[in-house]
């Protein structure tokens, strides 16, 4: 096992962060720590980074204890960090020159490990750049090379993508991917679900410094009653009874909204043509149709209570 | 050592303003150094002070000889007994000292009584003190004259004074050493070393400091496998690397401008003084590192750090003129003690146990404020920390 927290407990005064919170990551994953601001996320990974003290647990990474003196452990993690951390002094090769030497201290490895980096997130060109001079994406993939230049184990991203392009995004998903795919194990928080849904091979989701819910994508899908989203665009919606879509087999609720007709339903087979032939019998044209698979922000909400971006 | 060289990138990125000060201070102090003169007093040359001479007495030899004595002192300028036109005199400066000898002075002199000349003088004129110093000295040999020797002639008596206050006494000026034209001058540099010294670490080392005390870059650094005791190692090494580096360029000039003077005991001294300054200074520097969040912050604290303490320690106005209260306050910080060390070895023609015993105590004094600095900023950074 990778990563092994058990009941670990952060306080802030009367504020509690991390409430006997639980993670078990195993060799080879993905994982992704999903949960609105404030959840805990980098709480968590703080703690067990031993960047913050804690009130109560244990943490053990390749099955030895974790502490702020455990440099044999920290040598084989990567780290990057949700702020971006880079010298605006130093050179984009510089920076990374700089990390990854925290590291690896033969000059002749380290020169190739960085010009792999440059390379892994397409900084060639701006090698020379100073920091203040890159974009916003472009600084996030300088704060990745940092990071993961040693070629580390287990590489730890605490919201890598916040603030960034769509297409910076997605470089940056790809390259994680690309990282798991050379061996990596990785932890990855954000509150973007799109993304977590994306990449991770596991997922936990964190609420109020707790793990609520556990396991891929499928998984967590599963737990809840919600089965699709169908919305209809009704062109003449005066027609309709709204109790009687609501008094078919599956349907969770449904919502007009001028033309527009939202259905919730559960897990079941046909839904959609149950509510078409519905439709049809009442005289009712339709313009367009979607129908869509529950999404994690449907099982947050469905197990808290509240959206996934309150 | 990837820390040392982080470090020193760092400085370099931030050598604009860095240069600023040294290119200032060396163009100052090459043009100061080579303007100033130190007061020379071998080339003292006597001024004769104008005077009017008014005598109500009537004619005696005591006062004729009174007038002949300060003759050959002061020039005596004929002016009416008119109070609007002596006055007009005094005004003009045609002359500084007006001496009346009241009616009765013979008399009263030869009989012993207690005589008061009147005098008028320019206010605030350093020369009628001279002239009351003649006065005084004629007035008094008089007295000593018509005590002992009652009953004394004018005639013998304008002898004896005459006589006696025509004598002078020979000095001569004994020296164990000579004093080098350079030792005030390059005094002079060195005092200014200082400001520079303080305005340029602080500068330094502050642009570095807050750079690694970055909440973000620390944690990122706290995450590496690099010991806390190496960090910390690496950063010592690279301040004290700067300092070195700073007082290596600044102590250069002076062995441009003074040559085989700075291989002298004086010049040994002042390169010594200057380098235990330049440990204090860093000292200090590393504490406001470690205290200011802001560059902002950072120059506004170089200037007024290195500039106020420069002003009230005798950097640039020379200690003997402070006043005594700004004296006690300066004497806080270790830039008085290092320009009274420097003001002290420059004013040496030789040394001694004793001179080099005050030199000494105040270099000690400034590399102690250099160590209990030290022991703050540690402590603080210890406390921060824990804190953490």
């Amino acid at each position: 096992m990778v990563i092994n927290v058990k009941n670990l407990v952060k306080r802030y005064g009367d504020l509690i962060a991390l409430d006997h919170f639980n993670l078990e990551v195993q060799e080879g994953e993905i994982l992704g720590l999903l949960g609105p601001n404030g959840s805990g996320k980098t709480t968590a990974i703080n703690c067990i980074l031993s960047l913050l003290k804690y009130d109560k647990g244990t943490i053990e990474i390749y099955d030895q204890p974790m502490s702020p003196d455990a440099y044999d452990i920290k040598r084989n993690i990567g780290v990057v960090m949700q702020n971006v951390a880079v010298f605006n002094e130093l050179t984009v090769y510089e920076n990374i020159d700089y990390f990854c030497g925290l590291y690896v201290s033969d000059k002749q490895t380290r020169k190739k490990l960085v010009a792999e980096a440059i390379d892994f997130v397409g900084l060639n060109d701006f090698k020379k750049f100073y920091p203040k001079k890159l974009s916003g994406g472009l600084l996030r993939r300088l704060n990745i090379a940092c990071g993961i230049a040693h070629r580390p184990k287990l590489i730890i991203l605490d919201e890598p993508t916040v603030a960034v392009d769509p297409q910076s995004r997605n470089n940056i998903l790809e390259g994680i991917l690309e990282l798991n795919r050379q061996g990596a194990t990785i932890i990855y928080t954000s509150h973007y679900m799109e993304e977590v849904e994306q990449i991770c091979s596991r997922i936990a989701i964190m609420d109020k410094g707790k793990i609520i819910a556990m396991g891929t994508n499928e998984d967590l899908k599963k737990m809840i009653k919600s089965g699709e989203h169908i919305s209809l665009e009704l062109l003449n919606p005066e027609n309709l009874d709204l109790t009687e879509i609501q008094a078919l087999s599956h349907i969770i609720s449904a919502e007009l909204t001028d033309h527009q007709l939202v259905v919730k339903s559960s897990r079941g087979k046909n839904n959609l043509i149950a509510i078409l032939d519905h439709l049809k019998d009442q005289n009712i044209a339709i313009g367009k149709i979607y129908s869509e698979p529950p999404t994690l922000n449907d099982v947050f909400l469905e197990i808290t209570g509240k959206e996934l971006r309150d | 050592m990837q820390v040392y060289k982080a470090f020193f990138k760092v400085i370099q990125k931030n050598r604009g303003q860095i240069l600023i000060y040294l290119v200032v201070f060396m163009v100052l102090a090459l043009l100061l150094s080579s303007t100033y003169n130190p007061p020379q007093d071998t080339d003292f040359t006597k001024v004769k002070v104008n005077i009017a001479f008014i005598n109500n007495d009537g004619d005696s030899q005591l006062v004729d000889g009174l007038k002949i004595y300060l003759g050959e002192n002061a020039n005596l300028v004929d002016v009416p007994d008119d109070t609007q036109k002596l006055q007009d005199a005094l005004f003009f400066r045609q002359v500084e000292y007006i001496l009346r000898v009241p009616a009765g002075f013979t008399e009263a002199m030869l009989s012993g009584q207690d005589v008061q000349l009147e005098k008028t003088t320019v206010p605030d004129s350093t020369s009628n003190i001279y002239m009351d110093l003649l006065i005084n000295k004629y007035l008094n040999t008089v007295k000593t004259y018509t005590t002992y020797l009652p009953g004394l002639n004018q005639t013998d008596l304008n002898q004896y004074l005459k006589t006696d206050l025509a004598k002078q006494s020979e000095v001569t000026m004994i020296s164990n050493g000579t004093h080098s034209a350079y030792a005030e001058k390059s005094g002079y540099y060195f005092n200014f070393l200082s400001y520079s010294t303080f305005a340029i670490l602080i500068l330094g080392v502050c642009s570095v400091m807050l750079v690694f005390n970055d909440t973000d870059l620390k944690r990122r650094n706290l995450c590496s496998p690099i010991r806390s005791t190496n960090m910390n190692f690496q950063m010592i090494l690279g301040n004290v690397s700067f300092a070195v580096l700073t007082w290596l360029v600044l102590i250069s000039a002076s062995f441009v401008m003074y040559g085989s003077f700075m291989f002298t005991a004086t010049g040994l001294l002042l390169l010594l003084n200057s380098f235990v300054f330049t440990l204090a200074a860093l000292s200090i520097s590393y504490l406001i590192g470690n205290l200011v969040k802001s560059r902002g912050a950072m120059s506004a604290v170089a200037n007024v750090f290195a500039l106020g303490t420069s002003f009230i320690s005798g950097v640039f106005v020379p200690q003997a003129l402070l006043g005594a209260n700004v004296l006690t306050i300066a004497s806080f910080t270790p830039t008085y003690w290092y320009v009274k060390a420097n003001n002290e070895i420059t004013a040496a023609v030789n040394f001694n146990a004793d001179n080099l015993q005050s030199i000494f105590t105040s270099m000690i004094l400034v590399l102690a404020f250099g160590v209990a600095v030290l022991g703050v900023t540690l402590v603080l950074i210890k406390q921060r920390r824990v804190e953490a």
